[in-house]
């Protein structure tokens, strides 16, 4: 590892779904907003919205985009963990099973009484993350 | 004696066929087993993460907890998680199970009415509705080796319950997968996430260096630690399908050796008889013979 590269691991129930050992850039969704981590970056937690992160390598042209649902991440010693309920690498997304996902969300949105709400609400905003990491019109 | 002889045959071929049942569920429960515990393994890494976070952020901001998941309140109701199987064939698995938490429930002398059953399992759900206990919540049908998008509603549920104070004090009660052969009931304190947990394993925390928190410490709080007893949560729904899955094997195992035993004993009944009858026979003839002579 040289040292201006960082490791990335995205850590889920399911296990390490994702990991990279020379990411030069990592852009994190914060809830403050957009963060860009690079390596030596002072050690550092931070909440995630829902959203995408960015892993980058310009000199090895590397580029990955990993949708997530929120969670947190963890920096120290170049080491950067991201911890998330659930997360997938964007070309893996299965558009049409999110756009159901999606119609399933504001139909309960529509009908559902008031318990109900703030959950559809978290899938319709899942669902949603996942179309716009695929086709990019956000 | 004919008709005997029949009857033998009959049910030595049913206890084969038993048999042969219980082998083939018993070599499906153990490759599920091997299965749930490949997955354990990858849980453990994500659990591990959150654990650490949480314990470093709590242990430097334990005094600024109110309104959180750490919070002691005044319990006025105390939720029961139980974890059951839906099937039965699974050995003393469920009636252990909730035979402790008859017996925690007791000891604490809660009444019915001070206690909200939440019951993942069919197994569980039955008992307690059948003892007149609130059972706020069912859920069946969880699959052999869950993953956490499908167990993210029962988990939600839970949380959610607590967070609006349906109980105010939530007790998870599972079997533990301790080796293949023997599970241990736990009873165990999931919320609110007390700090005595977290301190347990400090020693062992990778995460020490002096973190900025963005965009604060109690923030990140808020929203790591119902992750934290999200993870909890489901944690011990994989750890009690593990246990199922064994006790379901061993089960199986021992069903399979009692057929065995008993096919061997029809056996030899059956050569008893046989001989019987054969020996019954001569004495027939010989008899006849010497009428005749």
């Amino acid at each position: 590892m040289s040292e201006h590269t960082l490791h990335v691991k995205v850590v889920t129930p399911d296990g390490v779904v994702f990991g990279h050992e020379t990411a030069s850039l990592v852009v994190l969704d914060t809830i403050n907003g957009e963060e860009g981590i690079m390596a030596n970056h002072s050690p550092i937690i931070t909440s995630l919205h829902i959203g995408e992160v960015k892993v980058i390598n310009e000199e090895e042209s590397y580029k990955e985009n990993i949708t997530i649902s929120g969670g947190f991440a963890e920096f120290s010693d170049n080491q950067l963990s991201i911890v998330s309920d659930s997360a997938e690498r964007t070309q893996d997304i299965d558009v049409k099973r999110a756009e159901r996902a999606k119609e399933r969300a504001e139909k309960h949105l529509a009908a559902s009484d008031t318990s109900d709400t703030e959950r559809a609400q978290a899938a319709l905003m899942r669902a949603v993350n996942r179309i716009h990491a695929v086709t990019g019109n956000k | 004696m004919a008709a005997s002889l029949q009857d033998i045959q009959r049910r030595i071929a049913s206890t084969k066929k038993t048999r042969q049942i219980t082998s083939a569920m018993q070599m499906v429960s153990t490759a599920k087993l091997s299965q749930i515990q490949r997955h354990g393994g990858s849980y453990t890494v994500y659990a591990d993460a959150l654990h650490d976070v949480v314990a470093h952020l709590a242990t430097a901001h334990i005094n600024n907890v109110s309104g959180t998941l750490l919070e002691q309140r005044h319990v006025s109701k105390v939720g029961f998680l139980v974890l059951s199987s839906d099937r039965g064939l699974v050995g003393g698995y469920n009636s252990t199970l909730l035979k402790e938490l008859m017996a925690r429930i007791n000891e604490r002398q809660l009444t019915p009415e001070q206690v909200v059953i939440l019951a993942v399992g069919g197994n569980g759900a039955d008992f307690f509705k059948k003892r007149g206990f609130d059972v706020a919540y069912e859920y069946r049908g969880v699959s052999d080796v869950p993953t956490f998008t499908e167990v993210r509603e029962i988990v939600k549920t839970v949380t959610t319950m607590y967070d609006n104070e349906v109980f105010d004090e939530l007790i998870v009660g599972y079997q533990h997968f301790v080796s293949r052969i023997s599970n241990e009931v736990h009873l165990e304190k999931m919320l609110p996430v007390s700090a005595e947990n977290l301190e347990e394993s400090k020693d062992d925390n990778k995460y020490t260096a002096d973190y900025e928190m963005e965009p604060s410490a109690e923030q990140i709080l808020g929203v790591v630690l119902p992750q934290y007893a999200e993870s909890l949560v489901y944690g011990a729904i994989i750890d009690a399908k593990t246990a199922e899955h064994a006790a379901s094997a061993n089960a199986m195992s021992s069903a399979t050796d009692n057929a065995k035993e008993i096919i061997d004993s029809l056996g030899l009944q059956y050569n008893r008889a046989r001989q019987g009858a054969i020996t019954t026979e001569i004495t027939e003839i010989t008899g006849g013979m010497a009428a005749l002579d």
